[in-house]
């Protein structure tokens, strides 16, 4: 426990928005692809997160013998992975795509720009609120410094 | 406490030895450990905004501390334990529960909180310095 796993914590606030952001503008890039390594078009991916646990000595210590932590229990985010979305994209008829089906037709990847947009905003929302948490605690530390003055 | 000058309505006993670190200072350092601790639950709560399924965490410090305080034992008060809470209330379609501009809005007051609690340190170590003649 400490000022220090404040910054931490908002550190690791501030990986997983920007990891979200990057997968994000990775779907917006590839909102048009109908061809990909694995076949089929693009899939669009999102990012799985999950509330980290603490890992410090004093949560490792409390496990370790078996009493009762009496540490935070605060350990950040943690980001599990990046999965697939199954949702199949839309047919758009176009014979004159490489892509089309006998029918004309091309299956698109199941991206929506729309969303992906209001996705962003989101994410970078996120992440202007992690800078200013840890704003606040670089103030609250250095007022702390200042005791010893 | 031996050695502590005072009773328990939290008025000075001058019948008894007066200790240089009395209950008050020992109450603004729990007090200012508590804010610190509060610090990391909001910090967090931030920090998972948009994870599924998360419930923000708080620390009531201020009235565990209280309690420990109307005892007047020092022990109590060195021993009082900030337990966090879960908050079970509002929820987004996803589960989580953390609205960023309260979690904001708190940390901005823990923050003029901790600093009002050093600075009420410092000026009773300056108090303390200057009775000492070292000022």
């Amino acid at each position: 426990m400490g000022l220090f796993d404040a910054l931490d914590i908002s550190g690791s606030g501030l990986s997983a928005e920007r990891l979200r952001m990057d997968v994000t503008a990775e779907n917006l890039a590839n909102a048009q692809t109908t061809r990909t390594a694995t076949g089929g078009p693009y899939q669009r991916q999102e990012v799985v997160l999950a509330e980290a646990q603490p890992n410090n000595f004093q949560t490792a210590l409390a496990g370790a013998v078996g009493g009762p932590s009496s540490g935070t229990p605060a350990g950040g985010v943690d980001v599990q992975g990046i999965v697939n979305d199954p949702a199949p994209g839309r047919l758009v008829f176009d014979p004159g795509n490489p892509d089309a089906n006998a029918q004309g037709y091309v299956r698109m990847p199941n991206v929506n720009t729309v969303t992906e947009m209001v996705d962003l905003i989101s994410e970078q929302r996120s992440y202007e609120a992690n800078v200013t948490a840890m704003q606040t605690d670089k103030t609250m530390l250095s007022k702390t410094f200042d005791l010893l003055s | 406490m031996g050695g502590r000058a005072e009773s328990t309505d939290g008025r000075l006993n001058l019948s008894r030895p007066l200790s240089l670190f009395d209950n008050t200072e020992l109450g603004l350092e729990r007090a200012v450990s508590g804010s610190a601790e509060r610090q990391t639950l909001l910090a967090n709560n931030i920090a998972n905004a948009s994870t599924p399924g998360y419930q923000p965490l708080d620390v009531d410090f201020h009235s565990t501390l209280a309690q420990a305080m109307q005892t007047g034992d020092a022990g109590a008060i060195e021993s009082a334990q900030f337990q966090p809470q879960r908050s079970q209330l509002a929820m987004q379609a996803d589960g989580n529960g953390v609205d960023v501009d309260v979690e904001s809005a708190e940390m901005a007051k823990n923050g003029l909180d901790y600093e009002s609690l050093v600075s009420v340190a410092k000026a009773r170590i300056a108090i303390l310095q200057y009775s000492m003649g070292s000022k």
